[in-house]
């Protein structure tokens, strides 16, 4: 009711903007629903039609079906678990360590000094290149997983909030040891609350990047979880099974990108 | 009484991997108790630089800072402020105002917890405790900064150019709020400014610096006491005398460095 009678008061010419506002993100909303049916309905046209090999390319049809066979009989459920499961313990310590690391070079200029050219080639090195050390060293099982999923992150993670936590204004510095804030506190009082913003990005830069160390890590050596069905389904010519594990994990980290926006939200307010 | 705060002969150097800039050279002066002292001095010559080693954040090269006749050992005897209010976005006001006392552990302390309830509520701003910064118009925010500075009790206060991130209108208004402050409180200021103006209106002396490496080249007094707020003193017909005076005394400096 109340609602109502405010937009009763808008001028006309508001009204009017408003409006223009509102068509705006409609159209925009439409035109992304219209391509993914665009592309969902060809590709299922010109391979029901053979025009396109469904074998080669499988279809949304076949996709859908493979998907609901799976999830029947609970195998698809199982693998989702597994590749769940070394993601996020992957994600959660490679925040946990990089920011660690970060704070540890925030605190020594000296140490800082000393590494940094040893972070430079660590970043970029194609972390990749280091499987089959990984599976020497943790063995060939969901450990060199993780640890791979960890390698990947880990270096931006530090990089980035390294930087943050070195952008900190010196006045607001200066202001803390005026006060006599000992170093510890200007750590915890204002290095780290500071520097939230970075890492809120660096944990949607990390949801992206533990997907790819997983994966990675499950091509390399894994038994189970999405990244084997990829690449089983790759050598078996199964088609449909790749394709429907990559929806699966299209959806899986978009999930995750919209958790950790969520959680961004619900901290930012307070 | 009359040499509260003593600067005896301080003069500090930076030390740059190609070279060694003499910034201080010899700088002596002394502020009277609940006397109100700016710094004015063409730019680049080290205002700031006093501000710091007074403080304690800068170690002088040569010379003294003396507090009633003592060294300063304890940083809560000075409280600083800066350009910006610097206030923390992340905590409420009153959180920002008892930042110093939580870095002290004074947190449990009944009496200084009261003193900042009064300062809050005696400059406005107990009823905005549970906002954030960032609800709070920029002459409110420098309150809350003022108010934060003044709950661990300072013998001196620093400001550091505290008006110049402000439009003009607000600088005004806030000019007079800050001063009304400080004069409540009885507080021992030094100022760094480049705004004469500013520096005459707040002032009960002005100390003018020379180019680097800065001496002090020029001490006025300014007897515009009388007169409550510093936009009142604008008026004052001593007001454009006082600053033809210290303005002929800058500009020298400038022409000197065209040479």
């Amino acid at each position: 009711m109340k609602k109502k009678r405010k937009l009763n008061n808008y001028s006309i010419e508001h009204k009017k903007y408003l409006k223009k506002i509102k068509i705006d993100k409609t159209t925009t909303k439409i035109a992304q629903i219209v391509i993914f049916v665009a592309i969902v309905c060809l590709w299922e046209l010109l391979t029901a039609t053979k025009i396109l090999d469904p074998f080669f390319l499988s279809s949304p049809s076949r996709i859908f079906s493979t998907l609901v066979e799976t999830f029947k009989n609970g195998n698809m459920l199982y693998h989702i678990g597994v590749t769940l499961y070394e993601t996020i313990v992957g994600f959660a310590l490679a925040t946990f360590i990089g920011t660690f690391i970060a704070i540890l070079l925030w605190w020594s200029n000296k140490l800082r000094d000393i590494l940094d050219p040893y972070i430079v080639v660590l970043n970029a090195l194609p972390k990749i290149a280091l499987g089959p050390v990984i599976i020497i060293w943790v063995g060939a099982g969901t450990s060199a997983i993780i640890t791979m999923c960890i390698l990947i992150c880990i270096v931006i993670t530090t990089l980035s909030m390294l930087s943050a936590f070195l952008s900190c204004d010196k006045d607001k510095i200066a202001l803390m040891q005026s006060m006599g804030a000992k170093k510890i506190q200007i750590l915890f009082k204002l290095i780290i609350p500071n520097s939230f913003a970075e890492f809120v990005s660096v944990l949607k830069i990390n949801v992206g990047m533990s997907w790819v160390g997983t994966i990675m890590g499950e091509y390399l050596v894994s038994k189970a979880g999405l990244g084997y069905l990829i690449v089983y389904g790759g050598q078996v010519f199964k088609l449909d099974l790749v394709m429907a594990s990559t929806v699966v994990l299209c959806f899986l980290a978009c999930l995750m990108y919209i958790l950790v926006g969520i959680l961004e939200r619900k901290v930012r307010r307070h | 009484m009359d040499d509260y705060l003593q600067i005896k002969n301080v003069s500090l150097s930076y030390h740059t991997k190609d070279k060694e800039v003499l910034a201080l050279d010899g700088i002596n002066f002394s502020v009277k108790k609940n006397e109100y002292l700016s710094i004015v001095g063409p730019s680049g010559c080290g205002k700031t630089t006093i501000l710091s080693l007074i403080a304690g954040l800068l170690k002088p090269s040569t010379g003294e800072v003396l507090l009633e006749n003592e060294p300063i050992k304890n940083k809560n005897l000075i409280g600083y402020m800066f350009q910006r209010d610097h206030l923390f976005e992340w905590r409420t006001i009153y959180k920002n105002v008892i930042l110093g006392l939580e870095l002290n552990k004074k947190t449990k302390d009944k009496e200084s917890l009261e003193r900042v309830d009064d300062l809050l509520k005696k400059y406005g701003l107990y009823e905005f405790k549970n906002s954030y910064p960032y609800q709070l118009s920029g002459g409110m925010r420098q309150r809350a900064a003022l108010i934060r500075t003044l709950a661990l009790q300072p013998k001196i206060l620093l400001l550091d150019e505290p008006f110049s991130a402000l439009d003009y209108q607000t600088k005004l208004s806030v000019c007079d709020d800050v001063h009304q402050i400080i004069t409540n409180e009885k507080q021992t200021v030094i100022a760094v400014t480049h705004d004469i103006s500013e520096a005459i209106s707040m002032s009960d002396r002005i100390v003018v610096l020379s180019n680097r490496p800065s001496k002090v080249k020029y001490i006025q007094d300014i007897n515009l006491q009388d007169i409550k707020t510093p936009l009142k003193r604008r008026e004052s017909t001593l007001f454009p005398k006082y600053f033809d005076v210290i303005w002929k005394e800058l500009s020298n400096e400038k022409k000197e460095e065209v040479k």
